[in-house]
């Protein structure tokens, strides 16, 4: 018995997952929980093929529905189904987090390292509106935790590193700590990097940056079926250049807690209970003082505060299995614009870019998943939400909306269902979803919001309506032991789609804007998204893999929607003999043709980059390790993507080296 | 449990820091922008067994536009006494001698409900090396009349907010406009009031021991319009502007009402083009609309600046 207990521990700890691409079956024949299977999506290490020493960026960047938004060699943003953060959900366990940013310098991502993570769960569609109203899907990055009990009672890893580009030195290190009543872990990660140069080997000017991160977590076993759990993340960054933008940043922090309590239950309905609470503080602050372009230099910190609650419980009876959640939280959203006239003395100019803006979410989603014969299953679920929003000083918003309503409450339901069907090697999936959001905290509420890509000042509308999405999506797949393949793709149509459109009112405010656009809706939009996944083993030690992904999106009239990704691709080759494995990959975007001058893009050239990496694995007494020698962009190509804010250059020929131990 | 002692004893470390603090806005506003709502005695004068009591915004006279409230007692019984024909007249006495006033009401209007008479006053410059006020005033009471003056200090006005400006137009009369309101102004659209005055001057010698009226009169002029356009001088903010502004047209209590919107805190110009009855041009010029960052804002020949 008590190592069935620990068999369930062990499940607990590495988190129960139920969502609607992979639910969890748990066998109900014995009442013994060391039956309980979980066949979760398995989940990710976070490295990638290519690379040991990846930063979370770099290892989202490897799913095939994301792409991101650069703006520097720092804290991208990422865009899931080509959405960007406010069309998805982006949750750390389940936690929300708003970026301090009114310029999204900072996305949740930016928060957490490589190291104090375990897995990133990517939920396409409304099929991810476990955690909240979304319409793009949802990306949950889950904290590391160790489990009860484990052999070792001490574990622990370090990791190092250098990448040559931009001199980037980085030092990861875990410590975990393990018995059958306690855990405690923690993480310690600091990386500096400097300028990085591109393919012409010019330095991109602004493209350092700073960070350091550090977790702990401790865990109590209070019976033998219940924890309760304390986690604690903290991020600093400092100095981090911002190429693409006329300004950087001086200091960013973040405080992510949680107290969290796990029940499980050996019989009955019920089977798992996990409770949260959470608090999270972000600080952003802005600097333009080291660029000598700007004449004047304004002051724009922000802060973001969150206090949440969440509730999960999970049910199976006969061929169902289901998931309830219950998600609470409330952001404080301030930032402020300070600007400084040349004469120092006299009196600076004040705004709110974002008034104090406070947000509150109640939301209640249920997933299920019913096996209703053994080829076919259907998943389908929905989520009700409530979503409050209060300006405090309301009067920065009436300058453009008079009169509009200081509080608003908005209902935001969802609805999503899927067949799923395997016949022998082959697997198909149909499905369809509808679900509203409502407005980001700078579509409503923002004032005089910079955006350098297309250099308009942005003005929120706090009487937009709610996006109402439209989805369809649909998979194909076969697999055997050699070979393997899947195509996916989706669709959304989404009604009231906001952006942002030019105002012929208004004056603008920041130094480099040539006009004011206001934030407005689009009766409809469409998004198309499609990606082919193939993997070829050759030999037992020489395998293939390759990506194809496509995206086209258009507005009401046919024109083209900004950063949408080009037709993409990805072929990688690994092959290991003995303790080495070989790594080596091309991929690139095609010429980007619908790019949408109206939101500032331009035609993107066709670019391809080599990489190429070496690992060797070797025991020195009971310490494992690895060593690893590597080359991101061989050929040193000159090129910046479609996303690339302001068309910055990407890096240049990066090598790069970094060493692991495990202990 | 020593590595794992370490790392929280970093993170409380890392935790301790200091940040900078947000901005405290209303306070912020408050202290810029200090906001007078009570009339406080500024002056008194003795006339035989009467007490003249002149009250103004925060007891005291500023340069611009000041509301005044004339208040006759008796000394003894502090008691309203009933007075009539009264006359306020304020006269700078310039360093060379020359005399000179501002827009005024010579004869203030007794508001029965209230139990003072209601004037006012346009100090165009406050008291110092440019000239000393007096103000002079006359009032009957059971037919013996009472002439009194007064020397009183004139300040500087601190809030921009109540600016004045004075100047001659294409029709050679000389004018003043003075704010009279918003004392506060908000980011937000703000109901704009200012008084336009014309000076006459005078037809004949001046006459009488006591300041002949007819020298130093000045006119509310009637149904005059301002046109308006608000922006923000400083280079660094390029010529920005506000929308949903209105021009400043003629109410029923003489002043000019219209709508400004401030965008943000800071320093803005309200350029003016002030249009006769026959929306002939008298002053002012019209200013660029471009966003010129880098550029000190074009000023209209008309404006005045303020700050909050």
């Amino acid at each position: 018995m008590k190592k069935s207990t620990l068999t369930a521990f062990l499940m607990l700890l590495l988190g129960i997952k139920v969502n609607a691409q992979a639910p969890s079956i748990f066998n109900d024949s014995t009442k013994l929980l060391k039956e309980v299977k979980v066949t979760a999506n398995a989940k990710k290490k976070i490295e990638t093929d290519m690379k040991m020493a990846v930063t979370v960026d770099e290892f989202l960047a490897t799913a095939d529905n994301i792409s991101f938004i650069k703006r520097g060699a720092y804290a991208w943003e990422p865009l899931l189904n080509n959405m960007s953060t406010e069309r998805t959900t982006v949750t750390i366990d389940g936690m929300h987090v708003f970026g301090a940013c009114t310029d999204k310098m900072d996305p949740i991502t930016s928060y957490v390292e490589s190291n104090n993570l375990s897995a990133v769960d990517v939920t396409s569609g409304q099929g991810g509106n476990m955690h909240g109203a979304t319409i793009g899907g949802s990306i949950d990055m889950t904290r590391r935790s160790t489990p009860f009990g484990l052999d070792k009672k001490w574990n622990g890893s370090y990791q190092t590193g250098f990448e040559f580009n931009n001199s980037q030195f980085f030092n990861l290190g875990n410590v975990a700590y393990s018995t059958d009543k306690l855990v405690a872990d923690g993480s310690i990660a600091f990386r500096k990097a400097g300028n990085y140069y591109d393919g012409y080997s010019n330095k991109v000017k602004h493209s350092q940056f700073q960070k350091f991160n550090s977790s702990l977590g401790l865990a109590y076993k209070t019976s033998p079926l219940s924890s309760v759990r304390l986690d604690a993340i903290f991020d600093r960054a400092d100095n981090v250049g911002f190429p693409a933008l006329p300004m950087d940043l001086w200091l960013s922090r973040a405080l992510i807690t949680s107290a969290t309590y796990k029940q499980l239950f050996k019989d009955g309905w019920l089977r798992a209970l996990d409770t949260k609470i959470y608090f999270n503080a972000l600080e952003h602050y802005m600097d333009d003082t080291k660029r000598s372009e700007n004449l004047v230099h304004m002051d724009m910190p922000g802060w973001s505060t969150t206090y949440g609650m969440l509730a999960k419980a999970n049910f199976i009876r006969g061929d169902i299995s289901s998931e309830v959640q219950l998600n609470l939280y409330d952001n404080r959203s301030i930032a402020e614009m300070t600007m400084y006239p040349q004469d120092r003395s006299k009196k600076t100019m004040f705004a709110y870019s974002w008034p104090w803006v406070t947000t509150r979410y109640g939301g209640l989603s249920i997933n299920n998943s019913w096996d209703f014969s053994a080829r076919s299953s259907l998943l389908f679920g929905g989520a009700l939400g409530l979503n409050y929003n209060r300006s405090k000083y309301v009067e920065f918003n009436w300058i453009f909306h008079p009169g509009a309503p200081q509080q608003k409450t908005r209902l935001l339901p969802s609805l999503h269902a899927s067949y799923q069907l395997k016949l022998n090697q082959f697997d198909f999936s149909v499905g369809t979803g509808y679900g509203h959001r409502a407005p980001s905290v700078s579509e409503a509420y923002g004032y005089y919001i910079y955006n350098s890509f297309d250099r308009y000042d942005y003005i929120g509308n706090p009487n937009l309506k709610n996006e109402i999405s439209y989805e369809a999506n649909a998979s194909a797949g076969f697999k055997n032991e050699k070979f393997g393949i899947k195509a996916k793709v989706n669709v959304f149509s989404i009604q009231n789609y906001i952006i942002g459109r030019v105002l012929s009112l208004g004056s603008p405010m920041n130094y480099q804007s040539v006009g004011v656009k206001g934030y407005t809706s689009l009766s409809h939009a469409q998004l198309f998204n499609f990606s082919l996944n193939a993997n070829y083993n050759i030999l037992e030690n020489l395998g293939w893999k390759g990506t194809l992904t496509y995206a086209r999106a258009t507005d009401e009239k046919g024109g083209n929607l900004p950063f949408i990704r080009p037709l993409s691709y990805q072929s990688s080759l690994s092959y290991r003999y003995r303790d080495f494995k070989f790594q080596t990959s091309v991929n690139g975007d095609l010429e980007q043709k619908n790019y949408s001058p109206e939101y500032g893009e331009d035609a993107t050239p066709a670019y391809t980059v080599l990489n190429l990496s070496a690992d060797y694995s070797f025991k020195l007494k009971n310490v494992s390790a690895v060593l690893q020698v590597a080359a991101e962009n061989l050929l040193n190509q000159y090129y910046s993507t479609y996303a690339d804010w302001g068309n910055i250059p990407r890096m240049g020929r990066n090598i790069y080296t970094s060493l692991k131990f495990k202990f | 449990m020593k590595p794992i002692a370490i790392c929280a004893a970093i993170f409380c470390l890392a935790l301790s820091a200091c940040t900078k603090k947000k901005a405290d806005y209303q306070a912020e506003i408050a202290k810029v922008v200090p906001e007078y709502i009570e009339f406080k005695e500024a002056t008194s004068i003795e006339s035989g067994a009467y007490r003249i009591s002149i009250e103004a915004l925060n007891g005291k006279f500023y340069k611009g536009y000041n509301e005044l409230r004339i208040k006759v007692s008796d000394k003894q019984s502090k008691q309203e006494v009933k007075v009539s024909a009264v006359t306020f007249l304020p006269i700078i006495t310039k360093a060379d001698g020359t005399k000179a006033s501002g827009p005024h009401r010579y004869q203030p209007n007794y508001l029965a409900s209230e139990h003072y008479f209601s004037g006012y006053a346009v100090f165009t410059d406050e008291s110092g090396a440019n000239g000393e006020w007096d103000l002079y005033l006359s009032f009957d009471v059971a037919s013996t009349s009472y002439r009194v003056q007064k020397r009183v200090q004139v300040e500087k006005q601190a809030n921009k907010n109540l600016n004045m400006v004075s100047f001659k137009a294409k029709d050679g009369a000389d004018y003043i406009i003075a704010l009279v309101s918003p004392q506060k102004p908000k980011v937000a659209e703000n109901a704009l009031v200012a008084g336009i005055y014309r000076y006459n001057p005078p037809l004949d010698a001046p006459s009488g021991e006591f300041p002949d009226p007819g020298q130093f009169s000045y006119a509310e002029v009637g149904g005059y319009t301002l046109q308006l356009d608000p922006r923000m001088p400083e280079p660094s903010m390029g010529n920005h502007s506000s929308l949903n502004n209105k021009d400043l047209v003629q109410k029923d209590d003489g002043f000019y009402h219209g709508v400004v919107n401030y965008t943000m805190t800071g320093n803005w110009t309200l350029n003016l083009i002030m249009l006769n009855q026959q929306g002939q041009i008298l002053k002012g010029t019209v200013v660029p609309t471009d966003f010129t960052p880098g550029v000190e804002g074009v000023k209209s020949e008309l404006y005045i600046d303020i700050l909050f």
